[in-house]
């Protein structure tokens, strides 16, 4: 079996059991404190972490291409507009450097 | 029982139709991602199983990226499932609705839970009611069939454009997730927590140029650390 339908198999079941576990464990997972901060702030610093390792291995087009893109998406909230503009940024970019 | 089963159905179109804000916004992600998945080398039955079984977009396309990355399948389940434990929180917030129905139900309905859950279940509080079982189910089932549908187009859109490098499509994956972090900022409070998951990533790449898939994980586990010691104001 390839690693696609090993890892989209795995994920959903990972996924399901940690949203039945969510409900399961309900009463009992602390919703205030030091544990409750550390995991609403968990997606956003994961996302963070991989844009940083995205961006490290990049240049100066992907830099600047990411600049607009985070313009763009804080503007519009569109993940389809703010996708097409990163790629029409980057390959207009690259002709030109 | 006639009576009982019109309630449900009016309940989940009055969910679906709460919905629809979040539905058009996972549309067009859908779509994005189903563009990645061809070009990432998925299969249309590949990339429409990913949306169906895992339902989360932003793990999906981390999930992606690890593959792409050659860091295996594990490591790609993974930073998915990291990136999901958030649903424990959701999943949490549906519990008034789903407790004491009969465990199918109970299944379906935390298989159906996303981020716009709470946002639908805040929708029925500004209703001035309590978010009923099917007026979630309604929603919630909504979401999911537009995100399949959605990924399918992405899908079949990707066979019309041509060559990756040139059109910068090895750069919309970068774009997407650049494009995540403004809807995932909280504020202030997020400050340092996202400066010490970017900088431990930059450290780990300095330190350990082959980790990337650890440097992700470590930086996010430190980042979500920091926001659990900051004490509140």
């Amino acid at each position: 079996m390839s690693d696609i339908w090993i890892t989209l198999l795995g994920l959903g079941l990972a996924s399901f059991v940690i949203r039945l576990g969510g409900f399961l464990l309900a009463g009992r997972l602390p919703q205030t404190g030091r544990w409750a901060r550390g995991m609403e702030a968990l997606p956003g610093c994961l996302i963070m972490a991989l844009v940083t390792l995205m961006m490290v291995r990049g240049g100066v087009v992907e830099w600047a291409a990411g600049v607009m893109v985070l313009l763009v998406a804080a503007k519009s909230r569109n993940l389809l507009l703010s996708m097409l503009t990163g790629m029409i940024a980057v390959a207009l970019l690259r002709l030109v450097l | 029982m006639h009576r009982t089963s019109n309630t449900t159905i009016s309940d989940a179109l009055l969910g679906a139709r709460d919905m629809l804000p979040m539905t058009l916004a996972a549309s067009t992600y859908g779509a994005a991602f189903g563009i990645l998945a061809m070009k990432s080398g998925f299969s249309v039955s590949q990339s429409l199983s990913m949306s169906a079984l895992v339902f989360a977009g932003s793990a999906q396309l981390i999930a992606l990226d690890q593959l792409l990355a050659g860091a295996g399948a594990g490591a790609a389940i993974l930073a998915g499932a990291a990136l999901n434990m958030r649903m424990l929180l959701v999943t949490a917030s549906m519990r008034p609705a789903l407790a004491g129905r009969p465990w199918w139900q109970i299944m379906a309905g935390v298989y159906l839970a996303t981020d716009a859950s709470v946002a639908l279940i805040q929708a029925a509080r500004d209703r001035g009611s309590a978010a009923s079982y099917w007026y979630q189910f309604g929603g919630n089932a909504s979401l999911l069939v537009v995100w399949i549908l959605a990924t399918g187009i992405g899908a079949l859109l990707s066979f019309g454009i041509p060559t990756p490098e040139r059109f910068g499509l090895d750069y919309a994956i970068i774009a997407v997730f650049v494009a995540l972090l403004p809807g995932l900022w909280r504020g202030k409070s997020d400050l340092w927590p996202w400066i010490v998951a970017a900088g431990s990533v930059i450290g780990m790449t300095f330190l350990f140029p082959s980790q990337a898939s650890w440097a992700l994980i470590i930086g996010a586990v430190l980042g979500a650390f920091t926001a659990g010691m900051i004490r509140d104001e």
